[in-house]
């Protein structure tokens, strides 16, 4: 019955969730989340590719929880939560623009040799290699940049959230995102496009 | 799937939960803009009460000294309020209605030139070149109060674009200021208000752009 109510309903039930939200409750923020989640995830995964989503999405209503006292009740929730998306959108485009720009400069020749044109690996190693710089090449930018700078560079969350100019919290988040798709990759059938033979389980050279 | 989208992540829940206290929601950016009116009025009459009043100030008349300055301060509230709408997400201002604003703070700042060159002329050759300088500084220098001001309110709200809302606040304080100057400035020739005051306008515009761009990559730094 939900599903037919008239659309100003809605949105007057939104305004009271808001209102209330402003008051500190939060039992009203995790209506608002379930209300307003779909909307925006459909929003980000028409504009950016699935990696970035769900980021954008964490990063959206942290920015609300920020700036919940710039919506101004009674107005409509919505174009002020879209508009809070879109300089999210924005704030993140900027940043992958900017790393884009600094991976281009900053990541030294070595860094690309180590995954690609480096000194031949073991037999027994071979494979897994060329699997696994497929199986990174395919993550999304922002989540292999952390990823690198934290298991190859060396870096601490902190400092990784500072160089990229996100949180720590955020940093961790991505690279935990990007080690469990890596092992999920890993662990499954190998991919055609990379161009690498299939992989050998561990145990197979024996 | 939908079940996964209704659900809080438990990173994002415990962060909200960690800072939950109520908030108070800001006002309507019009009710916050008239929070500046002390500030623009101490500016008409603050301004040449320091600097001095204009020689010819008794040439001009009630309506086109008090009145015109008066009005000057009222647009520059206006255009204030206007950007701290512009700030609000989901609020932002059409073209048009920029356009609008913007055309019609222009033709009150160049009418109100063409009246006070009309009622009280000063002629004097390259007069207008030499206090071209100084007025701009004046004039720049002047805001600073209300300028500061509105860089504070709009840093409150969270401008999608930083740049043209701060570039209208800094236009909108410009105009408050100038309201002032130009009962401290003898100098009416046309060229010397739309270069040297309107200069001083443009120039806090661009600060203004520049401060608010500023504000928002540090605020998106420090999250």
């Amino acid at each position: 019955m939900r599903d037919r109510e008239p659309p100003r309903d809605r949105d007057g039930e939104l305004v009271r969730l808001m209102i209330a939200y402003q008051a500190g409750g939060l039992d009203a923020f995790t209506q608002l989340y379930a209300e307003l989640a779909g909307e925006l995830r459909r929003y980000f995964a028409a504009i950016v590719d699935s990696g970035a989503v769900q980021d954008l999405m964490q990063d959206t209503f942290l920015e609300i929880h920020r700036s919940r006292r710039t919506y101004l009740p009674p107005l409509p929730v919505v174009p002020w939560v879209f508009g809070i998306a879109r300089n999210v959108l924005g704030r993140h485009r900027r940043a992958a623009w900017r790393r884009r720009r600094s991976e281009e400069r900053a990541i030294a020749p070595g860094d690309e040799k180590r995954w690609s044109t480096g000194p031949p690996p073991p037999p027994s190693m071979a494979l897994d290699a060329c699997d696994f710089d497929a199986a990174l090449r395919r993550l999304p930018a922002g989540r292999r940049r952390v990823w690198m700078l934290r298991h190859i560079h060396g870096l601490s969350f902190q400092e990784i959230g500072d160089r990229l100019r996100i949180g720590a919290a955020a940093a961790k988040l991505r690279s935990s995102r990007a080690m469990k798709t890596l092992r999920m990759a890993l662990a499954g059938a190998p991919d055609p496009a990379s161009g690498c033979p299939p992989a050998k389980r561990a145990g197979e050279d024996r | 799937m939908v079940t996964g989208d209704r659900q809080v992540p438990a990173s994002l829940l415990s962060a909200v939960r960690r800072d939950l206290r109520p908030v108070r929601p800001l006002a309507a950016p019009l009710r916050r803009a008239l929070a500046l009116l002390p500030i623009g009025l101490a500016l008409l009459v603050g301004v040449p009460a320091v600097w001095g009043w204009r020689a010819n100030f008794s040439a001009l008349g009630l309506a086109a000294a008090w009145g015109l300055s008066g009005a000057q301060t009222l647009a520059g509230l206006l255009i204030v309020g206007a950007a701290l709408r512009e700030a609000v997400p989901g609020r932002e201002l059409s073209a048009r209605y920029i356009a609008a604003t913007l055309g019609a703070a222009a033709a009150l700042f160049v009418g109100s030139t063409l009246v006070t060159y009309q009622l009280a002329p000063v002629v004097q050759p390259s007069v207008w070149v030499r206090g071209a300088w100084e007025c701009f500084w004046m004039e720049a220098v002047s805001s600073l109060p209300v300028f500061a001001a509105t860089v504070w309110l709009a840093s409150r709200a969270l401008p999608s674009r930083p740049a043209l809302a701060g570039a209208i606040h800094g236009l909108g304080a410009g105009l408050m200021t100038e309201a002032g100057v130009r009962l401290f400035c003898r100098v009416s020739t046309p060229a010397h208000v739309l270069l040297s005051h309107g200069g001083a306008i443009l120039l806090l515009g661009v600060a203004g752009a520049l401060i608010a761009t500023l504000v928002e990559k540090w605020k998106a730094r420090k999250h």
